[in-house]
């Protein structure tokens, strides 16, 4: 009995004690709603057996119907297009400002650290700003295109199928940029400096430095970044929401937003679990990724 | 023939003057250290040099060609630095051929070139390893391997030293000099350390707040210090300083209390001059309180073994080094015997050697 006290108060049982609450709070609030939703996505699930939690067992049937549906390939496809797209565009602008505020000139913390304001602002927020800008007839971003004459004529960016994805997507891209600029910035910093100085006297132009120092040391930093910002993106649902819908006709819709449609829309409760399954297993193989490369951290 | 030469340089950092007019010229194949307290400005020249920082006025030179407007890379000179900063995504051999890689040598040749310096450097069982796998006495090896390599003007080492332990610190000085003298290379070495300056170079350039205070063979500054900074900079421990008058005819005489005693020195100043006599803590040698030239009493006493350190309570206090073993307590009285020959004397006000 004293020996459990002790061991309570100061020893191994404290650090259990110290693990098991977040463990706890964790498998309540987060897994156990993940293996429900494993779970639901192999029953036969309608409005009826919503409250109990034996089902009949139906297998892959829900994952077989879905992948019957007509709309799923697309909709597949769009969701792939959404994640590299945003992922690309919010990296390379992000790499692209980090670089630029890395040169230190007067007031550049402050301007980065203004830059965080888009990152602050809730989904619907933004896709509410951007419902403004990319509105087809009184649009500040046809306005701009149009001045630019990279445009003749109004483009309908959220009813257009052609460009209703897109329309997410330059939201989504101006949403994440920020965090990816901050983030790459944590890792430019970090860079020793004379690494460049040393590099410098071997001969090394701004351009190799770039591509032999900046770029290798900062591989677990962008490798991380890439991986967050799959899932991030993966989850990003407001934008949807509020700009397209997921439409015209399905032309914007994407996973997330698909799986929340049949589940809370068409009630169909255990194909969208099924999706969320599917998503569900192409996050765990970015967060392997994700927890890979913060590991193998390089440093002198 | 003059490999580098620094001429009336200067550098500020704002309305900090980090460099006044220096003027310094250095002897193709010599080892030059630049020798000073932290702040002194010895890193800023080094790495003017290098091109690491832009000069605000005044010319450098490399093998008779001007290099100020030169960007680093254009100079040819190798630097050792006190991180070593190494490439930490390179093996040792990516590390050694980075600049043979950058200049587009083949692979085939780089791979040749880098075991011919592993070879020299006692790095060629180490050559697939990355540098955190090494102890520090390689990294620096490594570090220096990469100067070798590109067979640069000049070889700059800033305190490559100060990493080390103790007994790897003397180990690598002799290496150092050694590796200097086989490739007979032109080097600049910085360092606080007056004696990695003393043991390992040519010609020392003694510097503070941002002036050359004295340059010479190391045996020069410290027979012949300058100035009161530099006799108190050189030489370990440092000299002892005892303030004194000028009287009639030149003379001077020292007392720490127990009565004035003449120093057959004649020096050129008016009467009445105040001065400051410096003997060196090993040119003074403990004697019977009688026999002395000074008398004083044992404040404590320190012993390595070999040398013994002796502090006396007088006002200033003054160390004495004596070889072997004294018996010698706190609260002796002692007497202090000298060489008139050994005695240094400054003008107290402007600290210059009379």
């Amino acid at each position: 009995m004293r020996r459990l006290y002790s061991s309570l108060v100061d020893g191994r049982g404290f650090d259990l004690c110290l693990i098991g609450v977040p463990l706890a709070f964790l498998i309540v609030l987060s897994g156990l709603p993940l293996v429900y939703n494993v779970v639901m996505s192999f029953q036969a699930v309608d409005m009826f057996s919503l409250g109990s939690f034996i089902r009949p067992w139906v297998g892959f049937q829900n994952y077989r119907e879905l992948v019957a549906q007509p709309e799923f390939w697309p909709i597949m496809g769009h969701t792939a297009t959404f994640l590299a797209a945003s992922i690309a565009g919010q990296f390379l602008l992000g790499f692209a400002l980090a670089l630029f505020f890395w040169l230190d000139f007067p007031g550049a913390s402050w301007l980065r650290g203004l830059f965080l304001v888009s990152w602050v602002m809730p989904g619907l927020v933004v896709g509410a700003v951007w419902n403004w800008l990319l509105s087809g007839d009184f649009g500040v971003f046809n306005f701009v295109l149009r001045e630019l004459h990279v445009i003749s004529g109004n483009v309908f960016w959220r009813s257009d199928p052609t460009f209703a994805l897109w329309s997410v997507i330059i939201a989504n891209i101006w949403l994440g940029t920020s965090f990816n600029m901050i983030l790459l910035s944590v890792g430019l910093s970090s860079i020793p400096a004379d690494l460049y100085e040393a590099a410098e006297l071997d001969g090394a132009g701004a351009l190799t430095r770039f591509w032999t120092i900046t770029l290798p040391m900062m591989r677990s930093t962008i490798g991380a970044l890439i991986s967050l910002g799959l899932i991030f993106t993966l989850q990003q649902f407001d934008l949807f929401a509020a700009i397209t819908s997921g439409g015209p006709n399905n032309a914007s819709n994407v996973a997330q937003y698909w799986a929340w449609d049949l589940s809370f829309k068409q009630y169909d409760f255990a194909k969208g679990a099924a999706i969320s399954v599917i998503m569900i297993a192409v996050v765990m193989l970015a967060s392997v990724y994700y927890v890979r490369s913060t590991r193998h951290e390089v440093r002198g | 023939m003059k490999q580098i030469v620094f001429s009336g340089v200067n550098k500020y950092y704002g309305a900090f003057h980090a460099l006044k007019d220096i003027d310094l010229a250095i002897d193709k194949g010599s080892f030059v250290a630049l020798v000073g307290p932290s702040g002194c400005g010895k890193s800023t020249l080094l790495r003017s040099l290098a091109g690491l920082e832009k000069i605000t006025g005044g010319d450098i030179s490399i093998a008779g060609e001007v290099v100020t407007a030169l960007p680093p890379r254009r100079r040819d000179v190798a630097m050792v630095f006190q991180s070593y900063a190494l490439y930490p995504h390179m093996t040792v051999e990516e590390n050694l051929t980075y600049s043979l890689k950058v200049h587009g040598v083949s692979k085939a040749e780089r791979k040749r070139a880098a075991g011919e310096v592993a070879a020299t450097t006692g790095l060629s069982g180490l050559l697939h390893r990355y540098p955190r796998e090494l102890s520090g006495g390689q990294r620096q090896r490594v570090a220096m391997s990469r100067a070798i390599i590109r067979n640069p003007k000049a070889f700059l080492f800033d305190e490559p030293l100060s990493n080390l332990d103790a007994a790897l610190r003397v180990h690598m000085r002799k290496e150092i000099r050694a590796l200097h003298d086989r490739l007979g290379a032109t080097s600049v070495y910085v360092t606080h350390d007056q004696i990695e300056a003393m043991t390992m170079a040519d010609h020392v350039v003694v510097m503070r707040a941002g002036v050359i205070e004295q340059q010479g063979r190391p045996l020069d500054l410290y027979d012949k210090p300058a100035n009161k900074f530099v006799a108190g900079f050189i030489g370990s421990p440092a000299m002892n300083f005892i303030p004194a008058t000028v009287e009639e005819g030149g003379r001077v005489t020292v007392d720490l209390g127990a009565g004035p005693v003449e120093l057959a020195v004649a020096v050129a100043a008016p009467v009445g001059a105040r001065v400051l006599i410096g003997i060196r803590p090993e040119h003074l040698t403990l004697t019977a309180p009688g026999d002395g030239r000074l008398v004083a009493a044992v404040a404590f006493t320190e012993s390595t073994g070999f040398t013994t350190f002796v502090s006396t309570a007088t006002t200033p206090e003054l160390m004495v080094v004596e070889t072997g073993r004294r018996a010698v307590a706190s609260g002796d009285r002692v007497g202090l015997a000298f060489d008139d020959a050994s005695v240094h004397v400054f003008d107290a006000e402007t600290e210059q050697r009379l």
